[in-house]
C-alpha cells in the first residue's frame, strides 16, 4: 500500500504553513519505501496531480473551523467537508478536482483522503516564516495524529 | 453546518465583498469590492539575499508564480547589471509560454468559460467545470485535461516544479534542454496549438454563433472605454516576457510607450480609504475617480488590454484571430469586458504557436545559458502575468541584500477597472431598489472576465463561488444582503 503525507501551505506566510512545518518533521522521522512525504503550496487540479497513483492520502494544512479552538488539531475524512475552496483562486477545489477526475475515467484517485486540520483563527495572514504560538504548539500533535492514521494501514510500521 | 476552507487566501477576509450603495431614488450610485491583500511583504523582504527574490516571491500568491518568478528575475538582471545570453531568454520565454497554455486553459474552461458555455442563466449548480463537460462531452473534458497537464509539463521541464519554478537566476536559467526534453516539447506543443484552434472553434459555435451571448457581449453593462495597457515587442505586437509597455486610448491610437524602468514616470497610486488596494491610473491623464473615457486615467490590462495595447499578434494563426476578434466587434479598440474570453483564447492560440517557434529553434539546446552579474544596484524587471502587467522594482544594498522591494500586481492595475464593471453590472439590475435575483449572477460575471487573483473568482463546490453584496440605501443604512456559499 503505498500513502503520500503532504503538509500544504504556504512557508512564507506565518501560522499558514504550519503543514509545511509539520511535513518537515515527518522527513526526519519517517524512511519508509512505501510512504512519500512532500509538501506543495497549491489547490484543486495540481493539488490532485500530486495524490494521483497512491491508495492513500494524508493532507495536512491550516484550516477553519468554526467553534474550534486555535491550534486544536482535527482528523478530517476529505468527504465530509462542507464547503472546500481551492488554495488557488484561480483554480477548482480540490473536492471539484476528484469529482470531475472520477467522471472522466481517471482511475488513480486514492481511495482514502484524509485531511489532518490545524485550527487556525488569525486572519489574515501576514507575511513570516515563524508560527504563533498556538500554531507552533498544535505541531506535535499533528505529526501524532499523522503517524497514528500510518499506523492503522501498516500494523509494523516503525519509526526511524 | 460547519465551514472548513483549507487554503490560504480564502483564509483572508473579505473575500467577494461587495457594497453597493443606492442614490435617494434606489438607484445604483456607486459599488465597491474590496479586494483582500497581504501586507507587509517589502517589510519581510528587507535583508534577504536578492537571489531568493524569485523563489520567494513566486510564493507570494498560488496564482502566477511563473509571472512573479521571472518579473523578478528580470528585476535582478537589471539590478546586476548583467543581459542574459540570447539562449536564456528564449528559454523563459518558452517556459513562460507553458505557463500560459495551462492558465488560459483553466479559466477558459473552469471558471469563466461556465458563464458561457452553461450560460449566464443557468442555475448556479450547472455553472462550473462540470457543467461544461456534461454540455460539451467527456471526450472534450479529457482534451481539457491533457493539455492544462501538457502546459505545466512543459513549465516543470523549464522550471524544475511545474508551480514553483527554480530556474531563474540573475544573468539567465539554471537548466537549459536537451535533445530528449526538446523532442517532448514538441511533441506537447504541436498538440496544444490543435486544442487551441479548437477551442477558438467552440468559442465561435457556442458563444459567437448564439445572437443573445453577443448582445450580451456588446451590452452597456458590459461596457468601459479605458486606456488599456501591455508588453509588446518591437513591431508592437503582444509580447508576455519582454518588451516596452505600451498604452492605447479608447480608439486604441499610441497614447504612450515606454520602458518597465520608467513605470513611475507614468504610473501613479491613489488610495481609498475602504480598500487596502492601490488604484493604479496614468499620471499625466490623472485620477478622476471611478469613470472612464479619456478624461479618466484608469486603464486596464489583462488579456483584453494587451491586445487593445498592440497592433497584432506575432504569430500567424493568433493575428489572423486577432484581425478577426476586431471585424467582428467593430474595430478598436474593443471596449466590451466580456470579450476578455475571446482575447484569453487567442492568446492561448499565440503562446502555443510561439511554444513550436522557440522549440524549433537550434539555440534552444545552447549551453551557454547565463552571464556573470555586475555589481547590485537597482533593478526594474516587468513581465505580462495571465492577468496583467506585472512590476518587480528592487534597491538592493552593497552586498546584494534586499534593501527596499515593490511589486505592482496585475489585478492592481484592474482593480479600478473591476469596481467599475460591478458597478456597471448592478445597475442593470437593481432598478428604484428592486432588486433582481440574477444579480449575484450578472455581477460575477462581471470581475470573472478580468480573472482577477482574488480569492472569489473560483467556482467550488456545490457549483458557486463565495460571494457577499451587501446593498446600502441613500443613508449609508444596510437595506439587503444577498450572500452566496460564504
Amino acid at each position: 500500500m503505498k500513502t503520500i503525507v503532504l503538509g500544504v501551505g504556504n512557508s512564507i506566510l506565518s501560522d499558514d504553513g504550519v503543514g509545511i512545518h509539520v511535513a518537515n518533521q515527518l522527513k526526519q522521522k519517517i524512511n519508509n519505501p512505501n510512504i512519500t512525504i512532500d509538501e506543495a503550496l497549491t489547490g484543486g487540479m495540481s493539488l490532485l496531480d500530486l495524490l494521483l497513483g497512491y491508495d492513500k492520502a494524508i493532507i495536512i494544512d491550516a484550516v477553519k473551523i468554526d467553534n474550534v479552538e486555535e491550534g486544536e488539531v482535527k482528523r478530517i475524512p476529505l468527504s465530509t467537508f462542507s464547503t472546500m475552496h481551492s488554495c488557488n483562486p484561480h483554480d477548482v477545489s480540490l473536492s471539484e478536482a476528484i469529482q470531475m477526475a472520477e467522471k472522466l475515467g481517471e482511475t488513480r484517485i486514492p481511495k482514502e483522503i484524509i485531511i489532518i486540520g490545524i485550527a487556525m483563527k488569525k486572519l489574515p495572514c501576514v507575511f513570516g516564516e515563524n508560527l504563533s504560538e498556538k500554531i507552533a504548539m498544535a505541531v506535535p500533535k499533528a505529526i501524532e495524529m499523522t503517524l497514528s492514521e500510518i499506523r492503522k494501514d501498516d500494523l509494523k510500521f516503525k519509526l526511524r | 453546518m460547519k465551514t472548513i476552507t483549507i487554503d490560504p487566501i480564502t483564509r483572508l477576509e473579505g473575500h467577494g465583498k461587495i457594497s453597493i450603495f443606492l442614490d435617494a431614488k434606489g438607484d445604483v450610485a456607486n459599488s465597491y469590492l474590496q479586494i483582500p491583500e497581504l501586507r507587509g511583504f517589502e517589510r519581510f523582504s528587507q535583508g534577504r539575499r536578492a537571489e531568493d527574490m524569485p523563489q520567494i516571491t513566486s510564493r507570494i500568491c498560488g496564482v502566477c508564480p511563473v509571472a512573479h518568478h521571472f518579473a523578478s528575475t528580470k528585476a535582478l538582471d537589471a539590478a546586476f547589471n548583467v543581459d542574459p545570453p540570447s539562449a536564456a531568454k528564449k528559454l523563459r520565454e518558452l517556459m513562460y509560454c507553458g505557463y500560459y497554455i495551462y492558465d488560459h486553459i483553466l479559466h477558459f474552461y473552469y471558471l469563466g468559460g461556465p458563464d458561457f458555455v452553461v450560460g449566464p442563466d443557468a442555475p448556479a449548480a450547472k455553472r462550473n467545470v462540470l457543467g461544461v463537460i456534461e454540455k460539451a462531452g467527456i471526450e472534450i473534458g479529457k482534451e481539457v485535461i491533457k493539455h492544462r497537464a501538457y502546459g505545466q509539463k512543459i513549465t516543470g521541464i523549464l522550471g524544475g516544479k511545474a508551480t514553483h519554478p527554480v530556474c531563474g537566476l540573475p544573468g539567465g536559467v539554471s537548466k537549459g534542454l536537451d535533445k530528449d526534453e526538446v523532442k517532448e516539447i514538441e511533441k506537447m506543443g504541436k498538440s496544444c496549438v490543435d486544442f487551441a484552434k479548437f477551442s477558438l472553434k467552440l468559442f465561435d459555435d457556442i458563444v459567437l454563433k448564439n445572437k443573445d451571448y453577443v448582445d450580451l457581449i456588446l451590452s452597456d453593462p458590459y461596457t468601459l472605454k479605458t486606456y488599456n495597457m501591455g508588453l509588446v515587442d518591437k513591431n508592437n505586437k503582444v509580447n508576455f516576457y519582454d518588451g516596452k509597455i505600451r498604452v492605447t486610448d479608447q480608439k486604441g491610437r499610441e497614447h504612450i510607450k515606454f520602458d518597465g524602468k520608467d513605470y513611475f514616470k507614468v504610473i501613479n497610486e491613489h488610495v481609498e480609504e475602504w480598500s487596502y488596494i492601490k488604484f493604479t491610473y496614468l499620471k499625466d491623464i490623472g485620477w478622476k475617480g471611478f469613470k472612464d473615457g479619456k478624461d479618466s486615467g484608469i486603464y486596464r490590462v489583462g488579456p483584453l488590454g494587451r491586445l487593445n495595447a498592440a497592433d497584432g499578434m506575432a504569430t500567424p494563426l493568433a493575428d489572423k484571430e486577432y484581425k478577426r476578434f476586431y471585424e467582428t466587434l467593430g474595430g478598436k479598440a474593443v471596449n466590451t469586458t466580456l470579450a476578455f474570453h475571446w482575447a484569453r483564447l487567442i492568446e492561448l492560440l499565440y503562446a502555443t504557436e510561439r511554444v513550436m517557434e522557440l522549440i524549433k529553434d537550434p539555440e534552444i539546446t545552447s549551453t551557454k545559458i547565463r552571464n556573470p552579474v555586475g555589481k547590485p544596484g537597482e533593478g526594474i524587471g516587468v513581465t505580462e502575468a495571465a492577468r496583467g502587467t506585472l512590476i518587480h522594482h528592487y534597491k538592493l544594498d552593497k552586498n546584494g541584500l534586499i534593501d527596499k522591494a515593490n511589486l505592482i500586481v496585475a489585478t492592481t492595475n484592474n482593480a479600478g477597472a473591476i469596481n467599475m464593471s460591478i458597478r456597471d453590472a448592478a445597475k442593470g439590475v437593481i432598478k428604484k431598489g428592486k432588486v433582481n435575483d440574477g444579480l449575484l449572477n450578472k455581477v460575477e460575471m462581471a470581475f470573472r472576465a478580468y480573472d482577477p487573483c482574488f480569492a472569489c473568482a473560483t467556482h467550488t463546490l456545490p457549483g458557486g463561488m463565495p460571494i457577499e453584496v451587501n446593498i446600502y440605501d441613500n443613508d449609508k443604512k444596510l437595506y439587503k444582503k444577498l450572500r452566496r456559499n460564504l
